[in-house]
């Protein structure tokens, strides 16, 4: 309404503009001025953490949680201060923004910052016998299947109590354990090694020394107690892991958390924290780094069940890893089974058929013996399996084991992870034989190639030594070896099988491994340069190129993680851009509906307040001055000083204005860039009808053409000594140009963007192409949206600014009209061509 | 690296700096680094031990931690804004978090950052708010 009155008062000539003296218009034009420029810095510092989140995405980068929570919090806080300042600049219009803002803002806290309530009402302590999937939620999904596995007619298991995923709950939120162990998170860096070790010791010991609610030990003790009565003799508890979110098909966690064997009632409370703090070793951190899981994902439930002092004990895979799905395999061992997952010990191999009447079909003793496991035995153990099996519904590993009576116990049962099985193709092994071959053997944990020199890894000083790219060769693949996985070449080990944990993360990282390869330390030297072929099972002297063709495909690790969920969620209130017309009615605060929406419309309108001040104001230092050239004839370009643009020696009550007279360093290097080589003119055979006419008067790019008044608006400035801002629209094209080159690298960016043009829309699009290869072969970063670009570059150096800027100049002037004919490859080469040679030659060569 | 030939202090080095921070590791390096440009930040363990500081000495550059023992970075924030409204804080955490950035922001401060920060950076916000505090401390006098 106020609007309509204004513009009513306008149309009769009333001027409506207030009126301030000249010093207070002044001082207002310079606090704005300097709010503009402190937005422009926050605009800058958010615009690239977004890039930096896209970036990490695109290129199927690791990051972590506290990279996500880092990088929304730096983009909110600086959109908050850009809003701050526009509102300071701007009357206090805009007020439909803050609201929009606070409600993305909320949506993005919602997603990313994890809350865990105390209020947890579930009990702390469970019987093994009353645990089962329905409750896997609080006993881990070990624990839930073990518990009901015991239910199955013939399948007995240890007897046992589980402490809940609430009782660790508990533990955490009465020692604040969660915001201290973010804390070293936060700055843990995941190729560090040495790093992630320091911390990895620093968490455990807060864990160990952080005490338990009393009555959860009491409760503890208790259960102890309950079942050595139970037993009627002393017991010793295995005390193992449980975690939520374990075991699941795309991260298998294998073997990265502690389980402790021979607990004793006074140890068992350290056993508890122990195994609390397994959560925290540094193969378990870098593993979750790496795959994208956070540890509040995953709660560790432990299970405390009676020690059965084995005879014999092994895994067994209800359906054989070799993918033959008529059998199962056995694997056994003398003692206790950790052994065979360990990887530390040669196990023994029984094949099943998988259907009753179960018969052997295969047996092979390891040399250390077995001996106690009878036929009889596996064909009990067989139909166990099946019966394991068919109730869960898929392939089942099982760890079991016989004790002094030859009972058979069950303890562990959970799906085959699909990375267990080998490619079921009977390959043909080939091996080069030209002198090179330095081994042969073993079986193949993961196939595939790899080169480099041999990095013998016995203890953790080596292990600090590992650099990227060696082969990394161990006499037992044990898990704590996990975190090498990332940064080995290949995997050579003496002992284990394709059953043991390295081997599976081997393959869930792709890295060719080779186990049971009996001698390798003795034979490899340390430093030598090999190539492991782990498909064909052969190690050979030096880099083997044909076996190296084949690119070793690094797997998207954080695929369906929980951390690439939460990225993919929180961007899409970051990054999609749909505010992209500033004259469309919907460019409006209310409208925004990414965080990347609110800067574009602070940008732009921050731009606005600063160029319609000296209108509004009738502030004449804030007004337009046109361009002259030094023989006083009129151009097409105007500007507008913000703040120390114009030099002294001009005479502010001057309409007009010569370059020489331009302070301002960003404009300098544009004009530059415009004017290094004299436009071309139009391109032939894309000129057609009344089009002609104004081409032909635009050859001059600088002259002011008698016809533009409807069709090109005029052209502007906004300066300061640091700052440019130019808005140009040349012929039936947009283009923005903005630069700050200061002192402070903090403050240093160029900007551009780049929307229409005349031709139809397969040829405004092959514009947009050719340019945005010109300017990602000048380093900027861009990114196309239909007809429409925009590009960035920051914090370089000075003069790499100014230079992009001259490239920017250029491109203004030499890409019009050429939307007519770029659809003709040979023409968007020809131009390429040139705008690449012309532009080098200009800035001189600094790629 | 090559920046840090380029960087000039210029405000920074007409105002007073002052570090809180409760690790004592993080000081000292923050006071070796900073040195090396000439500039030498009053340090503090605390916020009682800041404030204390400010009245002794008043700083017009506050860099601030936020996790520390006793009173927390942003109720230092409120403290110190409304006893010296001329000063600006940069706040300094080791531990994002969007609220407490927010917190941090709508109390006050000119700048939230995350650690681990580039000294460079660092001292690049201190120019910048070095700069606005020698606005505020002009305009103040006007």
């Amino acid at each position: 309404m106020k609007r309509l009155w204004n513009s009513i008062k306008d149309a009769l000539g009333i001027d409506t503009r207030p009126r301030l003296s000249s010093e207070a218009l002044q001082e207002m034009f310079k606090t704005r001025y300097r709010a503009f420029r402190e937005l422009l810095t926050a605009n800058s510092a958010a615009l690239e953490a977004m890039a930096e989140m896209e970036v990490a995405v695109a290129e199927e980068k690791t990051y972590s949680i506290s990279f996500i929570r880092s990088k929304c919090t730096v983009i909110i806080v600086n959109l908050y201060k850009m809003i701050r300042n526009l509102l300071l600049m701007s009357d206090g219009r805009y007020v439909n923004l803050e609201p929009a803002f606070h409600r993305i803002e909320e949506q993005i806290i919602d997603i990313i910052e994890k809350k865990i309530s105390g209020n947890d009402a579930g009990e702390w302590l469970l019987p093994i016998n009353q645990v089962n999937r329905g409750i896997a939620a609080q006993c881990g999904e070990k624990m839930a299947n073990i518990g009901e596995v015991a239910t199955l007619p013939g399948v007995t298991i240890p007897p046992g109590f589980v402490i809940t995923a609430s009782a660790s709950r508990a533990f955490y939120l009465n020692n604040d354990l969660y915001n201290a162990i973010n804390r070293f998170h936060h700055l843990i860096d995941i190729n560090d090694i040495e790093d992630i070790s320091k911390k990895s010791e620093a968490i455990g010991k807060l864990i160990i020394d952080s005490p338990l609610p009393p009555s959860l030990e009491q409760q503890i003790y208790a259960n102890y107690d309950r079942l050595t009565e139970l037993a009627g003799r002393d017991i010793l508890l295995a005390v193992r892991s449980s975690a939520l979110g374990e075991d699941l098909e795309q991260a298998s966690f294998a073997g990265l958390y502690d389980s402790v064997l021979n607990v004793k009632r006074d140890g068992l409370i350290k056993a508890y924290k122990e195994v609390l703090a397994s959560k925290y070793s540094a193969a378990a951190i870098s593993y979750r780094l790496n795959k994208g899981y956070m540890h509040e994902d995953s709660t560790m439930c432990v299970g405390c069940m009676i020690m059965i002092e084995a005879m014999v004990s092994g895994v067994c895979y209800s359906r054989a890893l070799s993918g033959n799905d008529q059998e199962m395999d056995i694997f056994f061992s003398q003692g206790s089974a950790e052994g065979i997952v360990d990887g530390t010990k040669n196990a023994g191999h029984a094949v099943m058929n998988r259907a009753a009447p179960f018969h052997l079909v295969a047996m092979k003793r390891a040399e250390d013996g077995g001996e106690g496991f009878s036929e009889a035995k596996a064909l009990e153990l067989a139909m166990v399996a099946m019966r394991l099996e068919e109730h869960f519904g898929a392939p089942q590993d099982i760890e079991w084991c016989l004790d002094a009576a030859n009972c058979l116990y069950i303890l562990q049962s959970r799906p085959i992870s699909a990375l267990l099985f080998r490619d079921r193709q009977e390959e043909e092994e080939t091996v080069i034989d030209d002198g090179r071959l330095l081994m042969r053997g073993g079986v193949t944990g993961c196939g595939g190639a790899g080169c480099g020199p041999v990095r013998v890894v016995r203890n953790h000083a080596d292990m600090m030594a590992f650099q990227k790219g060696e082969v990394l060769l161990v006499e037992h693949p044990l898990p704590e070896w996990a975190p090498l996985i990332q940064q080995a070449a290949a995997l050579v080990a003496e002992s284990g099988s394709e059953a043991g944990h390295l081997a599976t993360i081997s393959r869930e990282f792709a890295l060719p491994s080779l186990f049971a390869l009996e001698q390798a330390t003795h034979t490899l030297d340390d430093g030598d340069d090999i190539t492991v072929d782990a498909s064909n099972r052969a190690i050979y002297r030096g880099r083997v190129e044909e076996l190296l063709q084949e690119v070793r495909k690094q797997p998207n690790l954080m695929s369906g993680s929980p951390v690439e969920k939460t990225m993919t969620e929180v961007l899409k209130l970051i990054t999609p851009l749909n505010l992209t017309d500033p004259a469309s009615p919907y460019f409006r605060g209310a409208y925004c509906k990414t965080m990347h929406d609110i800067t574009r419309f602070c940008h732009e309108k921050s731009v606005t307040e600063m160029f319609s001040f000296g209108q509004r104001y009738q502030f004449a230092d804030g007004a337009s001055k046109q361009m002259i050239t030094e023989d006083a004839k009129p151009l097409d370009w105007h500007v507008i000083n913000l703040a120390d643009g114009f030099s002294d020696d001009f005479d502010t009550k001057s309409n007009f204005i010569r370059i020489s007279q331009i302070t301002s360093q960003p404009m300098q290097a544009i004009w530059e860039g415009m004017h290094a080589y004299p436009w071309e003119g139009p391109p032939a055979g894309g000129v057609r009808g009344m089009g002609n006419i104004i081409f032909q008067s635009a050859m001059n790019p600088t002259l002011d053409p008698a016809i533009s008044s409807g069709l090109t608006k005029k052209n502007y400035f906004l300066i300061s000594r640091n700052y440019c801002n130019l808005s140009v629209r040349l012929g039936y094209h947009y283009a923005m140009v903005e630069a700050f080159i200061s002192s402070l690298r903090t403050e240093r960016y160029v900007t551009f963007r780049f929307r229409g043009g005349a031709a139809d829309e397969t040829n405004r699009v092959g514009r947009i192409e050719l340019i945005s290869q010109v300017l990602e072969y000048f380093q900027f970063r861009v990114e196309k949206t239909g007809d429409a670009l925009a590009a960035r570059v920051e914090k370089r150096e000075q003069k790499f600014i100014a230079d992009r800027l001259r490239v920017l100049g250029y491109l203004c002037i030499h890409t019009r009209q050429i939307d007519m004919v770029i659809d003709n490859p040979q023409h968007f080469q020809r131009y390429r061509n040139k705008f690449q040679t012309e532009i080098e030659a200009m800035i001189g060569n600094d790629q | 690296m090559t920046s840090e030939r380029h960087f000039k202090p210029e405000a920074i080095l007409n105002i007073r700096l002052l570090v809180v921070d409760d690790e004592d590791d993080f000081r000292e390096i923050i006071h070796k680094r900073m040195s090396r440009f000439g500039v030498n930040p009053n340090l503090a363990a605390c916020c009682s031990d800041a404030l204390a500081s400010m009245e002794a000495q008043p700083a017009d550059v506050v860099i601030l931690d936020v996790a520390m023992p006793g009173m927390d970075g942003i109720q230092c924030l409120g403290k110190i804004k409304g006893r010296w409204p001329l000063a600006e804080v940069i706040i300094l955490t080791g531990h994002a978090s969007v609220k407490s950035g927010m917190d941090g922001m709508q109390r006050g401060a000119f700048d939230y950052c995350l650690k681990p920060i580039d000294v460079m950076e660092l001292l690049e916000k201190v120019e910048l708010a070095a700069q606005k505090t020698l606005v505020n401390r002009e305009e103040g006098m006007a």
